[in-house]
């Protein structure tokens, strides 16, 4: 492949004969999502051309949004990544809903040891008091679906009919409202975690 | 409906919460430069602690900048 200055890939791209640098960044796109997502667990088939190739149309749709703080091509493979990751999740969780994520939690484990039984039984009454009341039903469901199973928040965004970043945003709210419960209850994470741990 | 391990996992992410944050979207943004920077020796979380931060906290965000680098050592 021929070197391009970052400004070389633009002028091109947005030119009248893009076909090779289109062809060029196609193979290097391609190329690179497989040494990157090659092992990609979970049993989920991926093609890394048609990631190539949808990520291709997302480049040069998106052109004036890069700033320059890198190379053109760390760019473009971070874009082709975002949609292979995307896609990849979509797959791995399909058969997931989150509806079973939240009908599927249990009651509390194994009971602690004696001593850090009080400290304990008020920390899991004042989460789930927060959990239960003072969250949103929305930022109830996200927080199980991803802090608690570990979903991608991508994916719980698809399906709760938002954008990754606006989800982040609605757990970031919930975690601060967590942190001023347990503040004003009087409930340290240091400590918490302490008695916990070593439950 | 919260068991001990979910208390472990929900206070271990309050713990991390702090009054800035940025989102996923302008991470990604700033992805390609951490990235390059990082790879080129520059201390980039130091350059970018937002970034880091945020990278710490969002598992897809990590997961992206992972294979970035990846993708980045194998070129």
């Amino acid at each position: 492949m021929r070197e391009r200055t970052n400004e070389q890939w633009l002028t091109e791209l947005r030119g009248p004969n893009p076909d090779a640098a289109l062809a060029d960044l196609y193979d290097l796109l391609a190329r690179d999502l497989g040494a990157a997502l090659g092992g990609y667990g979970g049993g989920v088939e991926a093609n890394f051309g048609d990631f190539a190739q949808e990520a291709l149309i997302k480049i040069t749709a998106n052109l004036d949004s890069f700033r320059g703080e890198s190379r053109f091509t760390i760019w473009a493979k971070k874009i082709a990544l975002n949609v292979a990751l995307t896609e990849l999740k979509r797959k791995r969780w399909r058969d997931v809903s989150l509806q079973e994520l939240l009908a599927r939690r249990g009651p509390a484990e194994a009971q602690p040891t004696a001593e850090q039984l009080a400290l304990q039984s008020t920390v899991l009454r004042e989460l789930r008091r927060v959990v239960d009341e003072e969250l949103t039903d929305r930022q109830r469901e996200a927080v199980v679906a991803v802090l608690l199973e570990g979903m991608p928040i991508s994916e719980v965004a698809r399906r709760m009919g938002t954008t990754q970043n606006a989800l982040y945003k609605l757990l970031y709210d919930a975690r601060k409202r967590l942190k001023r419960q347990m503040e004003a209850a009087g409930l340290s994470a240091e400590e918490v975690l302490a008695v916990f741990d070593e439950g | 409906m919260l068991g001990r391990d979910d208390v472990v996992k929900l206070v271990r992410a309050v713990a991390q919460t702090r009054e800035i944050e940025i989102g996923c979207d302008e991470c990604f943004d700033r992805l390609d430069g951490f990235a390059e920077a990082g790879f080129s020796g520059v201390d980039a979380s130091a350059a970018m602690p937002l970034v880091r931060d945020h990278l710490d906290k969002c598992a897809d965000c990590r997961g992206e900048f992972e294979a970035l680098l990846r993708a980045l050592r194998a070129t």
